[in-house]
């Protein structure tokens, strides 16, 4: 039993670095329509971002430099879209060239980063974490910011969403681009805001990885990718609160079930949650309207 | 020196079939099949593990049947395409575009993660070593004889391959295949199964895929888990966009830029000191925006697909009040869907 509650924290943990990730995917796909390949990439760029933040340059605590991290990554997520993705898109009435321009962009993004920091493990330098006993779980301080993290920025999606100005437009936009267009709504000022956004929550999901992992390397955002995929696609992909609720079932299940399998294939657990989504609710748990 | 251009000839020849098996599922049919590397694994290993003896000490995997060379490879292509024909069957008649990109990209990283971590059946992630080198013993060669002998060797399959596979793109069946990609509505609407035209695609690209694999791990005695991540698979995008999607002569020419000039020949360069592998991240980075600089520029390739003139394809051309009303609707449905009329016209003859 000791080892179901402790597999549960950590799939506690798992599923806050993964419905932040899922959220940051789900918001760009629902606005451009089509998926960002390189997005564990981007998730690995923040990573680094805050490791030389936190380590290299400036020696900012490590939660401060997440956050600096974050802004950058929403900067570089907003410079992309407008020097190429966002081209790509508009010139190419096929999906298929702008999907190959951004699996391109991660082999790219990947091996550059591998230039600059090479394949060498790295450490954070966090502060010491104390152990806390909640309920039957144990869980470190660290640990409880990252889930806090989680749990905030999970709200504030949902508050904009829901209550601004912005949020109903991202969402008019999600559900018809055109409609939205001829409604007044300026798109291209909220695709770059959606850009930005989803890159600021790509460097927190790719930093938050990288705290919960205890280490990071720079394929570690490109092998949680899929893991990030089968959270979206259970929900329903472009769906935001299906992404949540694919990111606990998905995040909860590979851990949990680490404790009865082989860890080493934890993560392949989260395929077989996508495989069977497919065959049985291929739209997803919750489907967004407009897409068959 | 012999060995060095000798060991790109086999990479230009190798990575023609790889290229000419993705040419058919992406270039041809339309499937962005981003798991294609994984096939090419399956047919790596299965190749290795057909010819190993049953037994090496340090070294664990499944079957290891002994065989020779034509049949070891074959059953590798034929293993790859048992591979495609199950993932086909689960995503192509459930998945369009972006779904069954992101489905076939997780799989080729579970499928990676997988044989990383389970030793027993391919020796994880030490992968195969000690491959037989095929034929050396028989011919008597010397190492680099084998060198020489094995690059030649692809160059013939792969020219036999060629031809098959101009054979089918130029049969009912691809352009069966290309009305699929180009409007796979309309085909379906001219009574074509495009779930069928998928799968087939699907299979044949595998086998060269397979096959492609089957050399692969033939031509270098080993074969581990780091060579198939997904990065590889853009590098036979790459090949294919360079060279001319739709195009098989394009295939070879992308075959010779991009695999051969640019990401094997810099591989000869000695490492920066102090610096390992640089070299190889960069050349890979900039494989990635050779592509993107490409399809911006020149989406079509450098070697672009072929208009294929068929008998009625003369219709469109005719002035307006010369053709029938039968001719016009042809030309009609041609110029909506680009479905190639003679398609469904032929077979019917």
């Amino acid at each position: 039993m000791t080892l179901f509650w402790l597999s549960f924290g950590f799939g506690l943990v798992t599923t806050s670095v993964l419905a932040v990730a899922a959220i940051g995917l789900s918001l760009q796909f629902g606005i451009t329509n089509y998926v960002n390949f390189a997005y564990g990439d981007f998730m690995a760029l923040g990573a680094y971002f805050t490791y030389v933040l936190n380590n290299e340059v400036f020696h900012l605590n490590i939660w401060v430099a997440l956050a600096l991290a974050a802004l950058l990554m929403g900067g570089f997520g907003v410079l992309i879209n407008r020097l190429l993705l966002g081209p790509f898109a508009r010139r190419f009435h096929s999906t298929h060239y702008v999907l190959i321009v951004t699996f391109g962009l991660s082999l790219v993004m990947l091996n550059v980063i591998y230039s600059i920091w090479g394949a060498d493990v790295r450490f954070y330098a966090l502060p010491f974490g104390v152990a806390h006993h909640v309920g039957p779980l144990l869980l470190t301080t660290n640990q409880l910011i990252v889930m806090g993290i989680a749990v905030a920025l999970l709200v504030a999606v949902h508050t904009t969403l829901k209550t601004t100005r912005l949020g109903k437009s991202m969402r008019a936009m999600s559900d018809n681009g055109t409609l939205a267009m001829t409604s007044g709504i300026d798109t291209k000022r909220i695709t770059t805001i959606t850009w930005f956004l989803s890159g600021a929550l790509s460097g927190v999901a790719g930093a938050v990885l990288g705290i919960g992992e205890g280490n990071l390397t720079p394929a570690a955002g490109e092998l949680f990718l899929f893991v990030i995929f089968a959270a979206v696609i259970l929900g329903g992909i472009g769906s935001i609160y299906g992404a949540m609720a694919g990111a606990v079932v998905v995040g909860m299940s590979t851990e949990i079930s680490a404790a009865f399998i082989n860890p080493a294939y934890k993560l392949d657990i989260a395929f077989v949650v996508l495989i069977l989504t497919l065959l049985i609710r291929p739209n997803g748990l919750i489907a967004r309207p407009g897409t068959t | 020196m012999t060995y060095y251009i000798f060991t790109l000839v086999f990479f230009l020849f190798d990575y023609f079939i790889l290229a000419m098996g993705l040419n058919i599922q992406y270039g041809s049919t339309g499937i962005l099949n981003f798991a294609y590397i994984g096939f090419v694994a399956v047919g790596a290993y299965v190749t290795g593990v057909a010819a190993m003896p049953a037994n090496v000490t340090g070294e664990h995997y499944i079957l290891g049947l002994g065989l020779p060379f034509p049949l070891n490879t074959l059953l590798g292509g034929v293993a790859a395409m048992g591979l495609a024909g199950l993932v086909a069957l689960i995503t192509l008649r459930r998945l369009r575009t972006d779904y069954l990109a992101i489905v076939l990209i997780s799989l080729s990283l579970v499928f990676y993660d997988f044989c990383n971590n389970d030793v027993s059946l391919f020796n994880g992630a030490d992968g195969l070593y000690n491959v037989p080198e095929p034929l050396t013993r028989a011919l008597g060669l010397s190492s680099n004889g084998f060198i020489i002998f094995f690059a030649c060797l692809t160059g013939v399959v792969s020219l036999l391959m060629w031809l098959v596979m101009s054979r089918i793109m130029r049969a009912p069946l691809g352009r069966t295949f290309r009305a699929v990609r180009d409007d796979h509505v309309t085909a379906a609407a001219l009574g074509k199964d495009t779930f069928r035209m998928q799968l087939k695609s699907m299979l044949i690209g595998s086998f060269f895929a397979g096959i492609g694999g089957g050399l692969l791990i033939q031509f270098g005695g080993s074969f581990n888990p780091t060579a198939w991540l997904p990065g590889e698979t853009f590098v036979v995008f790459a090949v294919l966009i360079v060279g001319g999607a739709g195009n098989n002569m394009g295939m070879f020419v992308g075959a010779l830029l991009v695999e051969t000039l640019l990401v094997h020949l810099p591989a000869f360069l000695p490492d920066i000191p102090g610096h390992p592998g640089l070299i190889e991240y960069f050349d890979l980075a900039l494989v990635g925006l050779v592509l993107m600089v490409m399809l911006w520029f020149r989406p079509q390739g450098i070697v672009p697909e072929r208009v294929r003139r068929t008998p009625s394809f003369g219709v469109s051309e005719k002035p307006e009040h010369e053709a029938g009303r039968l001719d016009r609707t042809t030309a009609l449905a041609a110029a909506l869907g680009a479905v190639e009329p003679a398609a469904g016209a032929e077979e019917g003859r």
